[in-house]
Parts: C-alpha cells; sequence; structure tokens
C-alpha cells in the first residue's frame, strides 16, 4: 500500500514535471541565442490554449485545431521578439524584462475580456478514465502529455542538430559575433528562437488545458515553476530540464503527502536555492570560465 | 514633480462634491479582473441589472422627485491594500449613498472600517467569511454600517456538517485553500462539528493553493486514512481538481462544502465527475417562478450569456440593490446615514428572486451579529450539481421555495 | 555651484513642504491614504533602487520584505507591546538580517539565477507566513493596531507626516551613501565584478551591504504599511506586487532617488486615477499628443529607428482609439496601464526622471559640481628607490583546464624596478599566468611568492597585497565617469564608517579622493575627460584609464595586459611614454605584449612563453636570436630566416 502511494505520487508528480520541462525548454531556446527571456511566457501559453479552444468552438477538428494552435503561438513568439525583444536592443537598453512583462500583461486583460475570466473546460478525444499500473492510477490523458512533450522536444533538438537552419542556431548560441561573421544572420536566428519558443507554449497549452482547464491565471503557478526547472537545470540544458522538471514535480507531490500540503514547494525551494549557490550555472549548465 | 502636483490638484477636485446630488450614487466594488473575477463580476452584473431595472421604471421617488441610481465601480483586483484605498476614496465621497460587494473577506477587513468610520452604509455580497462581521462584534461598536448579505459560513457549514452526518458519514476529511475564505470555513466546520456532536471524525485536513492544478497528494491522504466523504472550502477550478483527481484514483465519495462549488468554473470543469456535489445555495437557476424566470432571462439578454458564471453573486447582487432601493425610499433621502437607519427597520417586503425579504436586518447589536445578517437558515436549499447544472438537492426545500412565492 | 545647490536641493525642499501642506489644505481622508501610501512606496522603491539601480541585478524578494517588515512590525507591537518606533526599528532589522543572509547564496549569482533565488526566497517566506498560523495568523491574516509613538497616540494625518519624516531621513541618508565610496562601489559591481575585486574594493561586501541595506528600507516600508492599512495578508506581499514595484523603478528612472519617487508616484496613483474615466481620457490622449511629438521629431532627426518612433504611437494610439469602443473601462485597466507602460518604457528608455534630468539641466543649465584642483603626483604615487631584488617568484606554476595545459610549470622571478617583458604566440599561456598571479584562476600547482612569501587566493585578497592589473578585455566600470573609474579603486582615502557616511560627515575624504584621482587621470592625459562617462570615452582613452585606475591601488607589482593591442600608432607612442614615467617612480612592471618594438624599448628581461612553458629569458635582443623562439613564432628555423629575421 504504502509503496503504491509512493508509486503514485510520484508518477502525478512527474506528469505535472515535465509540463513544467515543456514550458522551460521555451525559454532555455530564447535563451540561448538572445540571453533574453520571455518574462510573459505564460501568457503566450494561456493566449494559445484559448485560441485553439476558440477553433474547437468554431468547430474546427482535433486535427486541424493543434496546428492551427501552434501557428498561433509562433506568430505570438514573433510579436513578443519584435515588439519586447528587438525594440528594447534597438535601445540597447536592458528593457526587454520589462517589455515582455509589459506585453504579458497586455494579453492577460486582452484574455479576461476577450474570452471571460472563466476557467473552462477544453474539450479532448482522449479520454480520462483511469487506468490501473500495479496499483497505480494513470489517464490515457496524462500520457499524451508525457508523449507530447518528449515528441516535440525531440524534434526540435534534432531540428537544431540535423538541418542547415539548426546549426545556424547552435553557431549563435555557442557566439554571437562569430556565426555573424560567418554569414548567419543572428537578428533572424532569434526571431527564430523565440517562434519556437512561442511553439513551445502552444504546445504546452494545448497539451496541459485538458487537465488543467483553460482560463486567464491559467499558467501563472506553472510558469513560476518551469522558471525554476530552467534555471536549476542550466540554461543551456535540453536534458536537464526534462530531469529536472520529473524531479521538483516528484518531490512537490511527495512533500505535500509527508509534511503536508501548505509546505508542498519549502524542500523544493530550499533545494533550488543551495543547487544555484554550489552550481551557479545550473545543475547541468557548463560551466564557464571567466576570460578578461 | 509638476505632473503629480497637477494630478494631485485634480484629484483634490474630483474628491470634493462637483455637481449637486440628483442622482443616487451607489458604488459596486469587487474583483472584477483576476481569478476572483467570476464571483465579483456576476454580483455585479446582478446588481446593475437590477439598477437597470429601477432607472427604467422612472427611478425610485424621493421627496417630490423620482430619482434614478448613479453607479460607480471600483475593482478591488481581490488585493487587500486596492480595497483599503477603495475604500477610503468612497468614504470621502460626501454624496455617496451606498456601497455593495466585495468577493474577498481578507478585502472586507482591510476596507470596511473605513466606511464604518464615516458611517458609509454598506452591503457585503457575496462575501461569506465569517470574520467579517464578527470583526465589528468581537470590537463590539455600539453602531453599525455594515450589513451582510450573504449566507455567512456559519450556516453552510452548518448545514454542510448536518447533510454529512444525516448520510450516516462517519470519517471525513476536510480540504480548503490557503485563503482567508478557506482557513476560516475550515474552522467553522471544526467548529460545527464539535456544536453537533463529535459525530464527525475528522482523518485529515489539507491545504491547497490557488491554482494548484494536482492534488492526488491530498486525495490519497484521504483516501488512506479512511474518509467517506470530503468536505471542502475554496474556489471552483481547483474544486474542479479534487473532482477530476477523485474520478482519476477511484474515490467514490461525495464532495460536500460551500456555495462556490455552484460555481460554471466548477460544474464546467469537473462535469460528469462533478454529479453529486453538494452545497448550499442561496439560488438556485432554475426559473421556479415567473419572478426568477424574469431574472435569468433578462441577465441572459443583458449579458449576452447563456448560463450565469455564479448565480448565487448574481442573484445576491440583484436583490441587494432592491433592497437598498427600498431602504432609499424608506427614508426618503440620499443621506447614507439615513439609509442605514431604513434598512435597520424596513417596513414594507421587498420581493427578490431570493425569496420576499420581509425585515432582514434589525438594529445592531454587539451581542448578536445577526441583527446586521440578511440571511438565514430558511433562505438557504441545499443545492446538488447534476449533469453540469445545479438542482435542488432535496425537493423539498423546491416546493417550500414555489410555496413561500406564491403566498 | 550655488545655482546647482539651490535648485536641486531647493526642489527636495519645495516638494517635501508641499507634500507636508496638502492635508492641511485638502482634508479628505482618501487623499491622505493616497499621499501615504506615496511615502511608502517612496522608501520601498528607494531601497529596491539599490538592488536593481545601483547593484544591476533583477531582484524578486523585495516584496517579501516588504511583507517581513509588515509582520515583524505588526507582531512586536501585538506580542511584545513594543512602541512605534522600536517596532520599527524591529522590522529594519529583520529585512537587514535576511537580506544580508539572502545575499550569501546569492552572492555567486547574476541575472537569471540571481533573479530565481530571490524569487525562491519571496515564494519561501510567503510560505513561512502562511503555514506557522499559530504566529501570523496565517491566511486568515494579522489585525494590527497602530501602536503609541513617544506616548502619543498618532492619527492618520500624523502617520502621514510620520512617514514623510522618514522618507525625508532615508532620502538624505541613501544620498549621501549612494554619493559615497560605497555607491560607486555598488555601480563597479554592477558594471564589472572582476574588475572590482582585482582593484580590491570587493564584490563580496559591497554586494552583502547592498542587498542587505536595500532589503531594510524594504522592511523598514513594511512596518509603515502594517501600521497603515492594519490588516495583513500574507498573500498580498507576492510575485504581482513584485512586478509592479520594478515596473515603477524602472518607469520612475533607475539610479535615482527622484526616479524612485516619481516610480512610487507611478505605482501608488496611476491604478487609481484610472479608475476615473474622464481623466483617463484626458491622460490617454495627452500621451498620444506626447507620443506624435516625439516620434515625429524623432522620425525627422533620425535619431530614433524608425519602429521605436512608430511603437509609443500604436500604443497610445490603441489606447485612444480602444477607449471610444469600450464600454467599460474598468474591465480593461490592466490592458490600459500595460499600452500605457509600454509607451513610456520605449519612448523614455531611461525612465521619466532620467528624461526630466536631462530636460531640467539643459533648460536651467545646471553645470556639474566643480571640481577640486589635481593634487601633486609626488604625494599621490610617491616614488620609490627600487633595491633590484626578487619581487615576485613563480616556481613551476601550473593551471590545467580541463585536459588543456594552459601554464605548465612556470619558473619566473621578477626583480623589483623592472620591466618585465611576458611574451609568446597566441595561446601561449601568457594571460592564463597572469590571471593565476592576479588571483582570478587558482593555480593547479606551484608556488608563488612576493617578497618571499606565499601570494594569499582571490583576486580580492591578490590586490590588497599590492598587486594591480589592467585586463587585455577592457574591464572598465562603463557607466562611471573617467574620474569615479579611479576614484573606486583609490586607496588608502576612504576610511570614514559607515554611520557618518550615512549623515553625510565624509565629504572631506571625498574631495581628496577626487583630487587624488585627478592627478592619476593628468598622468594618463585624460583630466580633460574627467566627467565622460568610460563607455563613451575613445577606445586608447580607454585603454589609458585602464592604467590610471591600475595606479590609484598605489601598487608595488603593476600588470599590464597587452596595453598596446589595438591602439593606433600615436597611441603607442603615448602609452610607452606613460610606461616609462610610472616606471620612474618605482613601480615594478609586468608588460605582456605583442609590439616587439615597444618590447624592446621598455624592457630589462623578457621571458618568452610557448605552450605553457618558458622557452627563453633574457635581454629582448638576446630572446630575439633565440632559434626557439623563432621556431614558435614561424614554426621552421634554419639559419638564414632567423639571420633575415635579426638583422
Amino acid at each position: 500500500m504504502d509503496f503504491i502511494i509512493i508509486a503514485q505520487m510520484v508518477v502525478s508528480g512527474a506528469l505535472m514535471g515535465l509540463v513544467y520541462a515543456l514550458i522551460a525548454y521555451g525559454f532555455q531556446l530564447t535563451f540561448s541565442t538572445s540571453k533574453s527571456i520571455n518574462f510573459g511566457q505564460g501568457e503566450l501559453v494561456m493566449l494559445s490554449a484559448f485560441f485553439s479552444l476558440t477553433l474547437l468552438d468554431w468547430g474546427a477538428p482535433f486535427w486541424l485545431m493543434v496546428p492551427g494552435g501552434l501557428l498561433f503561438g509562433v506568430v505570438l513568439g514573433l510579436a513578443v521578439e519584435r515588439a519586447g525583444l528587438r525594440l528594447a536592443l534597438e535601445q540597447k537598453s536592458e528593457g526587454w524584462i520589462l517589455l515582455t512583462i509589459i506585453i504579458g500583461l497586455l494579453g492577460f486583460s486582452a484574455a479576461e475580456n476577450i474570452w471571460g475570466r472563466d476557467d473552462r473546460p477544453f474539450p479532448t478525444p482522449i479520454s480520462s478514465d483511469a487506468m490501473q499500473f500495479f496499483g497505480v492510477s494513470i489517464t490515457p490523458l496524462e500520457i499524451s502529455v508525457a508523449i507530447g512533450v518528449f515528441s516535440l522536444m525531440g524534434l526540435i533538438e534534432l531540428f537544431k542538430r540535423k538541418t542547415l537552419l539548426g546549426k545556424a542556431f547552435e553557431a549563435v548560441s555557442a557566439d554571437r559575433d562569430a556565426a555573424e561573421l560567418m554569414g548567419i544572420s543572428a537578428t533572424r536566428t532569434v526571431m527564430l528562437s523565440y517562434g519556437l519558443s512561442g511553439l513551445v507554449a502552444a504546445m504546452a497549452g494545448i497539451l496541459v488545458s485538458p487537465i488543467t482547464t483553460v482560463g486567464p491565471t491559467m499558467a501563472s503557478a506553472l510558469i513560476l515553476k518551469a522558471f525554476s526547472v530552467a534555471v536549476v537545470a542550466g540554461l543551456d540544458s535540453g536534458f536537464g530540464v526534462v530531469v529536472v522538471g520529473i524531479f521538483l514535480g516528484a518531490l512537490e507531490s511527495l512533500t505535500s503527502f509527508y509534511l503536508g500540503s501548505g509546505w508542498r514547494e519549502a524542500p523544493g525551494l530550499i533545494l533550488l536555492i543551495l543547487a544555484l549557490a554550489v552550481r551557479p550555472n545550473g545543475v547541468f549548465g557548463k560551466a564557464t570560465i571567466r576570460k578578461v | 514633480m509638476k505632473k503629480t502636483l497637477i494630478t494631485m490638484l485634480l484629484l483634490g477636485m474630483l474628491a470634493a462634491p462637483v455637481f449637486a446630488a440628483e442622482t443616487i450614487k451607489i458604488a459596486i466594488t469587487g474583483p472584477f479582473t483576476g481569478g476572483s473575477a467570476p464571483m465579483g463580476a456576476s454580483m455585479r452584473d446582478g446588481a446593475k441589472l437590477a439598477i437597470a431595472e429601477i432607472n427604467a421604471g422612472g427611478g425610485v421617488s424621493v421627496g417630490d422627485k423620482k430619482m434614478q441610481f448613479e453607479v460607480i465601480e471600483r475593482d478591488d483586483e481581490a488585493k487587500n491594500d486596492r480595497g483599503a484605498l477603495i475604500a477610503q476614496e468612497l468614504a470621502s465621497m460626501s454624496d455617496l449613498s451606498g456601497v455593495i460587494g466585495s468577493v474577498n473577506t481578507g478585502v472586507v477587513l482591510a476596507g470596511d472600517k473605513h466606511f464604518q468610520e464615516k458611517g458609509i452604509t454598506k452591503i457585503i455580497t457575496p462575501a461569506a467569511g465569517s470574520a467579517s462581521m464578527t470583526q465589528w462584534s468581537k470590537a463590539g461598536v455600539p453602531d453599525l454600517s455594515i450589513f451582510r448579505f450573504a449566507a455567512h459560513d456559519g450556516i453552510q457549514s452548518e448545514m454542510v456538517v448536518e447533510e454529512a452526518i444525516n448520510r450516516k458519514f462517519t470519517k471525513v476529511a476536510i480540504m480548503y485553500d490557503a485563503t482567508n475564505y478557506g482557513v476560516s470555513g475550515r474552522d467553522d466546520m471544526l467548529d460545527q462539528i464539535k456544536k453537533q456532536g463529535n459525530k464527525l471524525e475528522v482523518v485529515a485536513s489539507e491545504k491547497f493553493n490557488i491554482g494548484d492544478k494536482d492534488m492526488t497528494a491530498q486525495l490519497l491522504r484521504a483516501k488512506s486514512a479512511g474518509a467517506q466523504a470530503i468536505l471542502i472550502w475554496g474556489i471552483g477550478p481547483e474544486l474542479a481538481a479534487f473532482a477530476n483527481g477523485m474520478a482519476k484514483m477511484e474515490m467514490k465519495m461525495p464532495l460536500i462544502g460551500g456555495w462556490t462549488l455552484s460555481m460554471s468554473n466548477f460544474i464546467d470543469n469537473a462535469t460528469k465527475n462533478g454529479n453529486g456535489t453538494l452545497m448550499p445555495q442561496t439560488f438556485i437557476e432554475e426559473p421556479i417562478t415567473p419572478k426568477v424566470k424574469s431574472f435569468i432571462d433578462g441577465y441572459h439578454k443583458a449579458y449576452n450569456v447563456t448560463r450565469i458564471a455564479s448565480p448565487v453573486s448574481a442573484a445576491q447582487g440583484y436583490d441587494a440593490v432592491f433592497i437598498f432601493a427600498a431602504a432609499v425610499k424608506q427614508a426618503q433621502s440620499l443621506d447614507t446615514r439615513k439609509i442605514k437607519e431604513a434598512l435597520e427597520d424596513l417596513r414594507d417586503p421587498v420581493e427578490g428572486v431570493i425569496t420576499t425579504w420581509k425585515h432582514p436586518f434589525s438594529k445592531w447589536d454587539p451581542a448578536n451579529e445577526q441583527t446586521h445578517e440578511a440571511f438565514r437558515r430558511e433562505q438557504v436549499v441545499m443545492g446538488m450539481v447534476q449533469d453540469g447544472r445545479v438542482v435542488f438537492g432535496n425537493d423539498s426545500d423546491r416546493q417550500r421555495l414555489i410555496k413561500n412565492a406564491s403566498k | 555651484m550655488l545655482k546647482r545647490l539651490l535648485l536641486i536641493r531647493g526642489a527636495e525642499i519645495v516638494v517635501l513642504v508641499l507634500l507636508a501642506a496638502i492635508p492641511l489644505m485638502v482634508s479628505n481622508s482618501y487623499v491622505l491614504g493616497l499621499l501615504t501610501l506615496l511615502a511608502i512606496y517612496g522608501i520601498l522603491l528607494i531601497g529596491l533602487d539599490v538592488t536593481v539601480g545601483y547593484l544591476g541585478q533583477v531582484n524578486l524578494a523585495h516584496a517579501a520584505f516588504l511583507g517581513l517588515g509588515a509582520y515583524a512590525a505588526g507582531l512586536s507591537v501585538s506580542l511584545l507591546g513594543f512602541g512605534m518606533l522600536s517596532a520599527l526599528a524591529v522590522s529594519m532589522l529583520v529585512g537587514l538580517i535576511l537580506g544580508g543572509l539572502l545575499a550569501f547564496p546569492a552572492l555567486r549569482l547574476e541575472g537569471p539565477q540571481f533573479a530565481l533565488a530571490t524569487l525562491s526566497f519571496s515564494a519561501l517566506s510567503t510560505t513561512v507566513l502562511n503555514e506557522w498560523e499559530g504566529l501570523t495568523g496565517g491566511a486568515q491574516g494579522l489585525h494590527v493596531s497602530r501602536p503609541i509613538f513617544w506616548g502619543h497616540s498618532v492619527n492618520a494625518q500624523g502617520f502621514y507626516w510620520l512617514c514623510l519624516i522618514f522618507l525625508a531621513l532615508v532620502w538624505l541618508a541613501m544620498r549621501n551613501l549612494l554619493s559615497s565610496q560605497w555607491g560607486r562601489a555598488f555601480e563597479a559591481l554592477r558594471d564589472s565584478p572582476i574588475a572590482t575585486d582585482a582593484m580590491g574594493v570587493g564584490t563580496y561586501r559591497h554586494k552583502v551591504a547592498g542587498f542587505a541595506m536595500g532589503s531594510a528600507l524594504g522592511s523598514l516600508a513594511g512596518g509603515l504599511y502594517a501600521f497603515n492599512f492594519q490588516y495583513l495578508q500574507p498573500q498580498s506581499f507576492v510575485y504581482e506586487l513584485m512586478v509592479i514595484l520594478l515596473l515603477g523603478v524602472v518607469l520612475g528612472g533607475r539610479k535615482s532617488l527622484w526616479g524612485a519617487f516619481f516610480g512610487a508616484s507611478l505605482v501608488a496613483l496611476l491604478p487609481n486615477l484610472l479608475s476615473n474615466r474622464l481623466l483617463f481620457e484626458v491622460i490617454s490622449a495627452l500621451g498620444l499628443l506626447a507620443a506624435l511629438l516625439a516620434g515625429v521629431r524623432g522620425l525627422m532627426k533620425k535619431t530614433t529607428q524608425p519602429f521605436q518612433a512608430i511603437a509609443p504611437i500604436l500604443a497610445m494610439g490603441l489606447l485612444v482609439v480602444g477607449s471610444m469602443f469600450v464600454k467599460n473601462t474598468e474591465d480593461w485597466r490592466k490592458a490600459i496601464f500595460a499600452l500605457m507602460l509600454f509607451s513610456v518604457v520605449v519612448g523614455l528608455p531611461e525612465g521619466l526622471m532620467g528624461f526630466a534630468a536631462r530636460f531640467l539641466t539643459q533648460l536651467f543649465r545646471i553645470d556639474p559640481p566643480s571640481l577640486p584642483p589635481a593634487a601633486i603626483l609626488d604625494t599621490v604615487l610617491p616614488a620609490k628607490s627600487p633595491d633590484g631584488g626578487p619581487l615576485l617568484e613563480l616556481h613551476d606554476l601550473k593551471r590545467y583546464f580541463g585536459g588543456v595545459k594552459a601554464v605548465d610549470g612556470v619558473s619566473i622571478t621578477v626583480h623589483s624596478g623592472h620591466i618585465h617583458g611576458l611574451i609568446g604566440p597566441n595561446g601561449s599561456g601568457k594571460s592564463t599566468a597572469v590571471n593565476v598571479i592576479s588571483g582570478l584562476y587558482a593555480p593547479s600547482a606551484g608556488e608563488m611568492l612576493l617578497h618571499g612569501k606565499a601570494l594569499p587566493s582571490g583576486m580580492f585578497n591578490v590586490a590588497r597585497t599590492g598587486i594591480s592589473r589592467t585586463f587585455q578585455n577592457l574591464q572598465l566600470f562603463s557607466e562611471l565617469s573617467a574620474l569615479d573609474n579611479v576614484m573606486v579603486a583609490m586607496k588608502g582615502v576612504y576610511c570614514a564608517p559607515l554611520p557618518l557616511v550615512l549623515m553625510g560627515l565624509a565629504r572631506g575624504e571625498e574631495k581628496r579622493a577626487q583630487s587624488d584621482a585627478l592627478a592619476l587621470l593628468e598622468l594618463v592625459r585624460l583630466k580633460h575627460h574627467a566627467r565622460i562617462s568610460a563607455k563613451d570615452l575613445t577606445y586608447g582613452d580607454q585603454r589609458f584609464l585602464e592604467i590610471a585606475r591600475a595606479l590609484a591601488r598605489k601598487p608595488e607589482l603593476l600588470i599590464l595586459d597587452e596595453p598596446a593591442a589595438g591602439l593606433a600608432l600615436p597611441d603607442v607612442h603615448k602609452l610607452v611614454e606613460m610606461i616609462w614615467r610610472i616606471h620612474e617612480r618605482g613601480v615594478t612592471i609586468i608588460l605582456i605584449e605583442h609590439h616587439m618594438d615597444v618590447v624592446s624599448e621598455l624592457c630589462d628581461v623578457v621571458t618568452v612563453l610557448d605552450g605553457g612553458r618558458v622557452i627563453a629569458e633574457g635581454s629582448a635582443e638576446e630572446v630575439k636570436r633565440d632559434p626557439r623562439v623563432i621556431k614558435a613564432y614561424l614554426g621552421t628555423v634554419d639559419e638564414a630566416t632567423s639571420a633575415k629575421i635579426t638583422n
């Protein structure tokens, strides 16, 4: 019994952790090319989910809704890049942090007024009836989240490693100036990374909505966790986010079971501060040598 | 600095009365954005519907004039400091007749002292936390301008515990959200369990945060402790996460809790997993009487919806305005203090959608905060979620209400 | 000078008096409430500006410190029966201690990592406040009564004045602090932590001190907040508030007390003002007008990029057009706020105050404060007569990076009074050797002796032994002026303790540091550029400024890491002459250089490195003829080429 409970906790927590990991991956994509993070990433998750829901309301079939929602995410990501990041960099200021927060705020308010303030269900053809594996309940819906997370991250990693455009991506993240000298447009690559990051956010929204429902505040709790996962894993490790995401999700579940649910986040937070103090570049991050 | 100065000056000007009182100024406050917005906005829209009806009928006759209502809306975002500032702003308006609103008990606790200080009449709705009124009886204020128009948690927890006992449960788990509302709901329920003879054993007492989506840990604790029912105090989306989690882990036990279980964000998101959930209700969106039908239809039409996000909030907002209007009429004055006195002794019955209100409030007695509470046990019924709608949990309640209305 | 004093101090006094007088003119509890909040937020944002503006870190814990301070004050009143002043002292203390503690693990972190560490701290403090129900009342909240103040009960108006007095005191203290060596050290830390350590200023204690003091102000504001609202709940102090505070600081303008005050007014007043439809329409119409004017002007003068000029116009236009269609502006409040903020951030990147300051200085033609005359160089950098004995000895020094043996057993002795050249092809380990000596990298093996004693580890400690250096890749404090760059490194001038600095009683040493720094700037021919910020100097001047800054340490041993790299020929001549003059004062110099003619002209001894090892040592002429050196540089050796090179 006890073992089954632990297993159940770990599985449920780890599945949430995978969602953190996916959103965290979106942070990594933009950070690697431009050393910037979209602080309004949660709003991208939420807006894409709402847009996908609207597509369904308009009668679009499920298979059409997914690419539609993803495309919307890409467009939003590009918009953030243009109106937030690039605008700030044109002024040579650190204003991107603020601009991305502000754009997020605008998106939040727009969603509240366009789609309402209420949480809404997100219909899905995938069943949410539990299946039992050795006493642990898992729903097909949860499995679909795991599959979705892994396949999207896998595809993007493949893209980064196998295609010319993807290699340009790697080049810019390794050394922006050198890449520019080699004729790679850093601006275009940064745009690409923001587009991909929007795509990842939209995917997270579509995957998680059937479980968590869609509402303006749906991502506000997720996003802080995802940020933690991204930084603790190291802002350059795609493998790291998955590990750290699963670990953090499972840890939270177990803590709330054993310490009481009010303390759910406490051990994770303490570990996080300690992990950063010991390894400032993240547990899986590459240690950089300071060159002067 | 110049700019700040100008705004300051403007502010001073605006705060002072600029034009003569030709309207009844009433403020509606509540969270209209953010997580508690479904309740705040429904309450506001219900109240504005009532105001539109009154204004369309010419208004309230005060002296020889027909006075129209004028609404001042303020969004407190469910933030205490915003609420306190709004209360200060409203309290400093010299021609304000009254205030209706507040969803969050914390906002009430932070802001209402400013109304009380200036003697401004306020009707709290739909905030149900006990502390909103007990803070005044504890302080022993001799005279109070704050009224409540909501089934306070005392009534609700009494009914919830009673329901669990009636259903022959002995072991229950208590779940509550980590807000003022949830924690005070927990305390009220524990209190009621003691009062009703300790017939329930609380085997698990678990907290959850606003925004939590995964309730596995809490449910497993309840399950492994052998709970037979879950008594729950929280707000819509998290409650739905509980219903769905219970279905996933095949925990077949009823969810009984506060009125917020009737909110559309619970019902829609829990879908079939929400069936059988029980909660005290002051209003059920079922056109059992013509008055109720016209309210529901009016609301749907005015706000272009097919269902009210929080019917309880809307109906309470609606009735609160009618009661307030009756008080204005009886006082024959726009003076907030006179309206308060009229509210404490409302002579004519007021026909609302919830019930026909006969003398809902009486003179404030610091030893008994019931004097400023409108709702008694008999105005509250047990509602049940059934296939995406809230229906009467007990048909006897339904018959009783129909009978009352026809009287 | 007088005009400057009159205008700036005058403005402060006028605003203070006006703010204090408003409650006497308008008796309105709402206005009073807003003003009180303004004063509290003023203190809060001045504190936040220390970390965000001066230390340059995204600090997400400030809202938590507001909350911790509020609870500390509230609890010390309700549990311990403290009066107002002692309760506020308790809340400041809590902020100071917890802020210092948090700074420890956060010390090594920068950017997103620092942000996350502070965010975690704030989530943790919310959890504790929520869960410790026995003490804090948890989510049910804590009622706080306003305690007596020196035996008197305080009404709302009195409390407002009290808050205002606190704001004025904080203002004065922070002005003194931030215009002192402390403020410069904070900024130095932001621009280059490495150079801050290498100049012996110390990142460590300044980061801790800055963070602790900023947090203490946040907690002080928290104490006032508690006595103002008299009801506290943990969820009032979460991420959402934090974002608003950050926006406030940046909108008002970083690194400026006025900016913090402006930001506070925006944060405190704007949300409440926007509730009024008429006022909102006036503001948005004015905003559109301003954006249009600025945008068109920017486009005509080509000072801004097209999108940068258009974006605020689009945003404000959207606001004006949108407001015509939207029935209920209250519903769209956040969007309205967002659009206005967007326009300000894009249109005025330095913040409202940065813009206003520039505008007002031009309008009133305020000159910068005058400088004292330069000190005599002999007093700043007294000439020494070195004995020529061994100063720095390296024995079998090694430094590996993974498998790369960057320095692989180097033994060198540098004699005092010498200019010791260190040359070698790219990747030969010169820079690594220097970085090991100056403490940036710990050696993998080997011994380093200065005057026969082992060198300490860490740049800061090495800097304190009298070794100073410049950097191959410039590490200037780019936002500080040339003068400040030198002043911040000045050794042996600053000794006033912190309380005196806060009270403004340390101005004497400030003057002395200025005149000393001017003498050094004169030495590198930059005195006329003293007020220009380092990032605006020409490349050559930046190199020279680094030398002046290194000299401010009054070093025994000066390490120049490729000082001539990228210099134009006239500048190289200037450099050579400069090094001679420094040498004349008895400073021992290690010179890493590629220009052989510079090396030949200056160096007494030259050591040649290749592949992390010493391959030759001797006078410049000797090593030039050494076949191993020629092989290292050219890869081939035959008699003919070697003869050619040496001739």
